[in-house]
């Protein structure tokens, strides 16, 4: 003997499947159960129409279709074999000089470089194409623009510093905030910045 | 090699309904290249699943790579069985036509990297659904913009559902899974299925109504 919950559970399931074969038929109308809750069919209904099917970018089919094939060869050859993993473990991106080729990836396959995909969108290439990348730009390039403003901002001060002020005021304005003789100051700081800009020269 | 598929008498001697993926399944045992046909057939669904389960593109492609990965690498070990459907409580009569034990087995392996995904990225916040429902086509725009709200609604709807009733109502809905076969890759039985989806639906009703009050 079938419970209230089960019994509409039940009437729930035979409506559902009807409405999926009326829909696969092509019916324009969804059978219709009187018996059965209207909140059920409202959001039976809802459900039908808004969950939709999604399917992942031709990119990524491909890419993972490539991927498959390879390891499908693979495992023909030798049965039982696991694939090699294809999150492949944390590698030091090699910089790649001008002139110079970039090493090739063995995890990727032929014709799926991931330079010419650029951003690939599948889920393999868009790791390996990090990987792939010539200099990882946001890290390498963050740190080498920075050392360089530094570099400039040092030279100019330097150079601020080291060459003489033309006006007597501020010579002597200078030489009363440090409290000390203008000149030997003067001799010392200008040592310092001198070597410092003979090293950065 | 599968073991043969056949009613037992009490069914009456009637040939169980064989797996409708079965000359897919034994060309890609016999060569592992020819499992792009089932890789074909079930991307859209498997993708679909993890999406609607993890909400991020991303994510979703690599979860369906990985379950796809591990089907091909698993196939040796997949056994055909035309009663498993039975064995839920199904008969044979009730076996849907178009189930396939391939297919429950793929998405089995889907649950499991789903699940294991949620699991290890429990920290990584999850994409705001209003993209994940940016997916109605651009022809008529104002069928685009109802199916897009539509579409919005019922996403927020199922997302707000207990695990078990979403994804009972994501197998249901996306990948049109019976109730049979929603059993066999939940692990519930029929009737557990049954109550899932009738309380989801009742939970969505009551949550569409508050929003269009």
């Amino acid at each position: 003997m079938l419970g209230g919950a089960s019994r509409d559970a039940r009437r729930t399931e035979r409506y559902l499947d009807g409405l999926m074969e009326a829909e696969e038929r092509g019916a324009a109308e969804a059978p219709m159960d009187l018996d059965l809750d209207p909140a059920v069919l409202f959001a039976a209904r809802e459900l039908r129409a808004g969950l939709i099917r999604v399917h992942p970018s031709f990119r990524f089919e491909e890419g993972l279709a490539a991927r498959l094939g390879q390891i499908g060869g693979g495992t023909q050859d030798g049965r039982g074999e696991q694939p090699a993993p294809v999150r492949a473990p944390a590698s030091v991106a090699p910089f790649r000089t001008p002139g110079v080729a970039a090493p090739a990836t063995p995890a990727v396959p032929a014709g799926h470089s991931a330079a010419r995909d650029g951003l690939a969108t599948p889920a393999a290439p868009r790791r390996l194409s990090l990987a792939a990348r010539p200099s990882r730009p946001l890290v390498v390039g963050g740190v080498g623009v920075a050392s360089a403003a530094i570099s400039i901002g040092a030279v100019y001060v330097a150079w601020r510093w080291s060459r003489a002020s033309q006006t007597p005021m501020v010579r002597a304005v200078r030489a009363a905030r440090s409290g000390r003789a203008y000149a030997s100051g003067h001799g010392r700081r200008a040592g310092v910045l001198h070597g410092i800009l003979g090293v950065m020269s | 090699m599968s073991r043969p598929v056949f009613g037992t008498a009490e069914e009456g001697a009637r040939p169980a309904r064989l797996d409708r993926d079965r000359g897919l399944v034994e060309a890609a045992r016999r060569d592992p290249a020819h499992f792009d046909a089932l890789y074909r057939k079930y991307l859209a669904q498997v993708y679909s699943f993890a999406f609607y389960e993890l909400r991020d593109h991303h994510a979703a492609e690599d979860a369906t790579e990985r379950v796809f990965m591990q089907a091909l690498t698993g196939l040796p070990r997949f056994e055909e069985r035309a009663d498993s459907f039975v064995g839920t409580g199904g008969t044979a009569a009730e076996i849907p036509a178009d189930a396939s034990t391939f297919r429950v087995w793929l998405f089995r392996i889907a649950r499991n990297v789903v699940a294991n995904e949620r699991r290890s990225d429990r920290r990584r916040p999850v994409a705001p659904l209003e993209h994940a429902c940016d997916l109605a086509a651009a022809d008529d725009i104002f069928e685009s913009a109802a199916a897009r709200e539509a579409g919005s609604a019922a996403w927020h709807a199922v997302a707000r559902l207990p695990e078990d009733r979403r994804r009972a109502v994501v197998l249901r809905f996306v990948d049109e899974m019976s109730t049979a076969e929603i059993a066999e890759v939940l692990g519930r039985s029929e009737g557990a299925v049954r109550v899932l989806l009738h309380r989801a639906l009742r939970s969505v009703a009551a949550d569409l109504r508050g929003r269009l009050s």
